[in-house]
């Protein structure tokens, strides 16, 4: 395993699950929970005839950023493309009610100190939501992580992490919708309906999903960004992640809960105000919203770098 | 469909006639609220009397089409439906807010739904965040009290399911002589996707409850509380149901409810049995270091 000061400047996009899982914590602070030692596999593959994984895919653990316990999920897209299961799909709920947990020892051990020592939840998406091996176990396992979650309201953070190859996409697309923060790199992707699924639907005239540059400007993190569903666009280190997390284990929960898209009365109506706005538009790509929200060259943008592209671009403001 | 002759497929409307007492079906109200009678048509909201007692319905048109999102109709949960339905569920909230559980209205689903809206503006503007939004709303009725059933009268499909239906505290399914349907996709596409043999899957679907498409199958993983074997029978059931409900609440027993109350049925009907082991070694491991992480 690599030195974590290298972790750090090291490639988030290139990563694997552990060494995410590492490198968004404290050096030396990760204690991996349910690893493969433990070799809880999935009891439903070997009856398909397909290959198991010991951590079945997942990097479940916990750390630290300062006195912040953080429980972290990392999926690993390179063990049947990060999707969930019986088995991993537990293992990120009890992920979630563990942190739960640890909030309320904490409220209750050190109610003064609640702020410095707040837990958080960062999950790293890398997933295209169910397993089909295990179909009918991987949709329930995505229900109880929408209920964990709403446990969670107000007493702690979940963050969302995406910027690995395989995206964020299926039910884990509407799970990382529903998380407090979204952090991603330039090539991280977030959608509900896959590219190739859209084309099925609707037509190769109207969405090529061949179309590589067009996928990127629908679900990709500039288009995020803009549409207010990227909290923090960062570049492409362990370490800019990182930074990013410590940013949010710091905020009040008050603050948290300004960077939500959904979750309330007040949030679904401004979301109304978006879905009207593009039922009277009618986009035909992505770049029409962009160039409405005020970026004169909208098809500069998905060339800019990171850091070119935060000077200029405007986002859709929120009330 | 035409070995099912009474099957609900495409009937929603129906479905609320035959639930709810007759004529007190007041669409788009829920408590002060109105929903603008034209928004997100692929779903029907209102409030009705099930025996006397209020209750939120939220159900699927599948006669429907929205006109400003084309790929919305038969049932598909687009944007706009999926926001009307969470308002649904938020506007339940607000009207009994000062009320004490007992009298917390139930939410009742009706689910007949094949997906969500698979369009290029609604990936756009974000799918994702209206179906999720519709399950946090739900959740967060479910913790403050309300008893919500689902009720899957036809289809029930992957993400759409997991929007309209498994966030319920309970949830009942007619029978497959009803045609109804509950899976994550066709074993054409998981056989496309997995590159795995088509016959293989086919000869597993019929046994394996993981994997295999239908009610039965998901009562056996705990993610179906009750089969309703008779159509006419919906209406008791539901009502049965409510007062179940009603009962486990108020006895504070919310962990034997919705999605987590699920997966203990799944352990003990031998569906899902792996999970709760592996959580619980979590626990154990945690518990060995948790000083380190809690008093640091």
């Amino acid at each position: 395993m690599q030195k974590w000061d290298e972790l750090e400047k090291s490639s988030f996009l290139d990563a694997n699950a552990r060494q995410r899982a590492i490198g968004m914590t404290d050096k030396g602070s990760f204690t991996e929970l349910l690893g493969p030692r433990d070799r809880f596999t999935s009891p439903h593959l070997p009856v398909l005839g397909t290959a198991v994984e010991f951590d079945d895919g997942m990097v479940t653990g916990v750390g630290r950023i300062g006195k912040h316990p953080v429980f972290v999920i990392s999926m690993e897209g390179k063990f049947i493309g990060g999707a969930i299961g019986e088995v991993n799909g537990g293992k990120m709920v009890g992920t979630i009610r563990l942190a739960e947990k640890a909030a309320a020892r904490i409220q209750k051990e050190h109610p003064d100190e609640y702020a410095a020592r707040r837990p958080l939840v960062v999950i790293s998406f890398e997933t295209g939501g169910v397993r089909l091996h295990e179909a009918n176990a991987g949709l329930l396992a995505h229900a109880e992580v929408m209920d964990a979650f709403q446990d969670c309201r107000h007493k702690l953070p979940i963050i969302c992490v995406v910027g690995s190859k395989v995206g964020c996409f299926g039910g884990m697309g509407f799970v990382a919708a529903a998380t407090d923060v979204i952090i991603m790199n330039e090539q991280g992707r977030i959608g509900l309906t896959g590219p190739e699924v859209i084309e099925q639907e609707m037509g190769k005239e109207e969405f090529d999903a061949s179309n590589k540059a067009l996928v990127y400007r629908t679900t990709g993190a500039k288009q995020k960004y803009i549409m207010g569903d990227c909290n923090y666009l960062v570049e492409d280190t362990i370490g800019s992640f990182y930074q990013a997390i410590a940013d949010v284990a710091d905020k009040p929960m008050a603050e948290i809960e300004k960077l939500r898209r959904i979750g309330s009365v007040k949030l679904v109506e401004e979301q109304m105000g978006l879905v009207k706005l593009v039922g009277d538009m009618q986009p035909k790509d992505a770049m029409d919203l962009w160039k409405y929200y005020g970026n004169e060259k909208p098809e500069e943008l998905p060339e800019l770098s990171t850091a070119e592209f935060l000077k200029v671009v405007k986002c859709r403001v929120r009330n | 469909m035409d070995e099912f002759d009474n099957t609900m497929i495409g009937r929603g409307r129906d479905a609320i006639d035959m639930i709810v007492d007759p004529d007190t079906f007041q669409e788009n109200a829920i408590g002060t609220y109105q929903c603008e009678p034209d928004y997100g048509p692929c779903a029907s909201v209102g409030t009705a009397q099930l025996k006397g007692r209020p209750v939120t319905i939220i159900a699927n048109d599948a006669q429907q089409f929205n006109e400003r999102f084309p790929v919305v109709f038969g049932g598909v949960i687009g944007m706009e439906e999926a926001y009307k339905m969470a308002m649904a569920v938020y506007h339940s909230i607000e009207a009994d807010k000062d009320k004490p559980i007992a009298e917390k209205r139930p939410i009742l689903l009706i689910v007949d739904t094949p997906g969500n809206g698979p369009g290029k503006m609604e990936e756009i503007a974000g799918m994702n965040k209206a179906t999720g939004s519709y399950q946090l709303a739900l959740a967060e009725a479910r913790k403050t009290g309300h008893p919500v059933i689902a009720c899957v009268i036809g289809r029930a499909i992957s993400g759409a399911f997991l929007c309209h239906g498994l966030q319920a505290d309970h949830i009942l399914a007619l029978s497959k002589e009803y045609g109804t349907m509950i899976h994550v996709m066709p074993l054409t596409s998981i056989s496309r996707i997995t590159k795995m043999d088509i016959e293989k899957l086919e000869a597993l679907s019929t046994s394996n409850p993981v994997f295999a498409a239908g009610a039965e199958f998901f009562y056996k993983l705990g993610g179906v509380e009750e089969i309703i074997n008779k159509v006419e029978d919906m209406r008791d059931v539901i009502a049965r149901h409510v007062d179940d409900v009603y009962a486990t609440k108020a006895k504070g027993e919310f962990e034997k409810l919705g999605p987590w109350g699920r997966g203990l049925l799944g352990e003990e009907r031998g569906g899902r049995v792996v999970r709760l082991k592996a959580m619980a070694k979590m626990d154990e491991e945690f518990e060995a270091v948790a000083d380190q992480y809690l008093n640091a």
